[in-house]
């Protein structure tokens, strides 16, 4: 069980700094405090086809072994155990998520590397009701993970609970020294659904960690929001790149926190956010770089860029810099911006209806963090989805 | 072909084109020259659609259709192609895609199916190689990266591809080098024809040197206030535009 009871911290409302744009108000109804949630029995033809060529599955948070293929080495499923210590210098209210997530959850899936050895695999987490899943990334040296982590709502609209259908995660990742991890992570929501969740990341020396995000929900009149609080420390000279895309339809609300801190000498963090909120959809995203004392040479960049498709729509957008040291390199860019008119027109004069001219200008933004993806299944299949959401884009990837 | 009769045009507060009239006939090549700011640029905009240049008063007969009363989008499916001066470049947005995508939307409504992927391919090559360009450009993002040549070589790409009735071409020729001019004008050529009419908006005679035009107009404060043969481009190589403007005072 984690360290710290609920009963000493405090639910984050909207004057606490780092929680201003969630939306809060949805959360307050999901009685994550009561645990877990029936979720009833889940028709194996409505999982998705896998992205990796090894999968396991939770559903609800709780590990499921008819969906999930055989554990691969160095992959466990551990009951009511605790993740890795947090950070000590977060703020216990923006700690309260996962805090919960620890008192709550039954189970923690766990992926440990040893020194040397790679894996790629790919972790579906299915909400159908109340979830708290947990997953603890261990690599130990020179250890190298491709985890694909794809969030899916499967609600079951004959339970109850579909109408609070919610996901309190909880991910905990610990890099040792030259140890390599790959984190893309794809969150599709749906309907009501609500996600929350909280992110730990240290890295040692010389290890390297990309994320990859993207986040939407699947239909413009769904009302989901989400969550995400992240800490990531770099407890030596390792390489961090976070990669984040986030596109708000109609009420969806996604907001973000992330606080890196440079806690040793000589890392780097290249850091991207790409939101799009249209209708009255709200995004959120502060990115909080902390460089301490003791990181010289620390190197920093931060490009986050939004945009606003219609008057209702939404953005808040933060970079925000903490630094103590003089020997840091430090660039930072925020925009909240509006279709280009040239590019609209051009596309228009090209003979593309405007719908379609706006769908690709909408899939152009957020494409510099979809490239990182590579040309992988993952990134297809992203793509695949993203086009119900943006029609006319079908093809932007430059298929035939 | 294109019946312009009094056209104004204002952009913001300004009024640009103050009753221009202009007609050009089917398979016709006319060029429009004039000093900066004489509104040669506002006639390619206004001709194909542009949000923000609002027409005040006149009429723009295309094909004997009311050009005016169509969207952007329309002009183009129409036909009407604008081969603009300073080409946008939209990162993300793959060049062969929007080339796809938008010989498609003609097709469409022109009620034929889509381009098949094999005939669209083997197209683009041809027209690629007619224009001097390495195939690798299909695969970037629309004009990204392209050096100022490759975005009007990129332009007429287009324009070969789409094979428009009205080719609108804004300052082609400006920042061409001279190998670059022959490769675009080639390209232009290649597409004059009994059915097509060309519009070619330069400030240069050096462009007309290769591609021939049937008629020379001068634009100045918003009106045309000569017209006559590929004479007339040459004329104005060697007196510049005061002459006219005195003139037309």
């Amino acid at each position: 069980m984690s360290t710290a009871s609920t009963e000493t911290l405090r639910r984050p409302n909207t004057r606490d700094e780092n929680w201003k744009y969630a939306n809060l108000r949805a959360l307050e109804r999901i009685p994550f405090e009561s645990g877990h949630a029936e979720s009833g029995t889940l028709d194996p033809v409505d999982v998705p086809q896998r992205l990796a060529s090894r999968r396991v599955v939770l559903v609800d948070g709780i590990y499921n072994a008819s969906l999930s293929d055989e554990l691969p080495a160095g992959v466990t499923v551990k009951t009511a155990d605790s993740t890795a210590a947090p950070n000590e210098q977060s703020n216990s209210i923006d700690r309260y998520f996962s805090e919960l997530n620890g008192r709550r959850r039954s189970e923690t899936l766990k992926v440990q590397l040893a020194a040397g050895s790679r894996l790629e695999l790919e972790i579906l987490c299915i909400a159908r009701g109340l979830g708290q899943p947990a997953l603890a990334i261990d690599l130990a040296t020179n250890a190298s993970l491709t985890l694909i982590e794809r969030h899916l709502v499967l609600a079951d609209e004959t339970l109850s609970t579909a109408t609070h259908c919610a996901t309190n995660l909880a991910v905990t990742v610990k890099l040792a020294a030259q140890a390599k991890l790959d984190l893309w992570r794809w969150h599709r929501l749906s309907g009501k659904s609500q996600h929350v969740e909280t992110l730990d990341i240290r890295l040692g020396d010389g290890a390297e960690c990309e994320l990859v995000q993207l986040t939407s929900a699947g239909r413009a009149s769904d009302t989901a929001s989400s969550r995400s609080t992240a800490f990531v420390r770099h407890e030596g000279a390792g390489n961090l790149r976070w990669n984040v895309a986030t596109i708000a339809e109609g009420q969806q609300n996604h907001d973000a926190y992330v606080r890196v801190e440079h806690a040793a000498p000589g890392a780097t963090t290249r850091q991207m956010f790409r939101g799009i909120a249209t209708g009255r959809g709200r995004i959120g995203f502060n990115g909080h770089m902390l460089v301490t004392a003791q990181a010289s040479n620390a190197r920093s960049e931060q490009s986050l860029k939004s945009l606003l498709v219609g008057g209702e729509a939404e953005a808040n957008v933060r970079p925000q810099l903490e630094i103590y040291t003089d020997a840091v390199t430090a660039t930072h860019g925020a925009t909240v911006g509006k279709l280009d008119p040239d590019m609209l027109f051009y596309l228009l004069s090209r003979g593309l209806a405007p719908a379609t001219a706006e769908s690709l200008l909408k899939w152009a933004f957020i494409s510099d963090v979809l490239a990182r993806l590579g040309d992988s299944k993952a990134r297809h299949e992203i793509e695949a989805a993203l086009v119900e959401q943006l029609p006319g884009a079908v093809a932007a990837r430059g298929e035939m | 072909m294109l019946d312009i009769k009094d056209l104004r045009t204002k952009v913001g507060d300004r009024e640009v084109l103050r009753g221009l009239n202009l007609q050009i006939g089917p398979g016709e090549v006319h060029a429009i020259m004039g000093p900066n700011g004489s509104g040669k640029s506002t006639l390619a905009y206004t001709l194909a659609g542009r949000p923000g240049y609002e027409v005040t008063s006149g009429s723009v007969a295309y094909r004997g259709k009311d050009l005016l009363a169509l969207a952007a989008e329309e002009r183009a499916q129409e036909g009407v192609f604008l081969g603009f001066q300073y080409p946008v470049e939209i990162p993300g947005v793959n060049n062969v895609y929007l080339l796809k995508a938008a010989l498609n939307a003609a097709r469409k409504h022109r009620g034929l199916p889509e381009v098949d992927a094999f005939e669209f391919l083997t197209l683009v090559r041809d027209k690629m190689k007619l224009m001097q360009m390495d195939e690798a450009f299909l695969s970037r993002g629309v004009n990204e990266g392209f050096s100022g040549g490759e975005k009007k070589r990129n332009e007429i790409l287009q324009m070969l591809v789409l094979e428009p009735t009205l080719a609108l071409l804004d300052e082609t020729d400006s920042g061409l080098d001279i190998d670059a001019l022959k490769i675009v004008a080639q390209g232009v050529n290649t597409l004059r024809s009994p059915e097509r009419s060309i519009v070619l908006v330069t400030h240069y005679q050096r462009l007309l040197d290769y591609i021939k035009p049937d008629h020379v107009h001068v634009l100045a404060r918003g009106r045309i206030v000569k017209s006559g043969g590929p004479e007339l481009a040459l004329e104005l190589e060697r007196r510049g535009y005061d002459w006219l403007l005195t003139e037309a005072a």
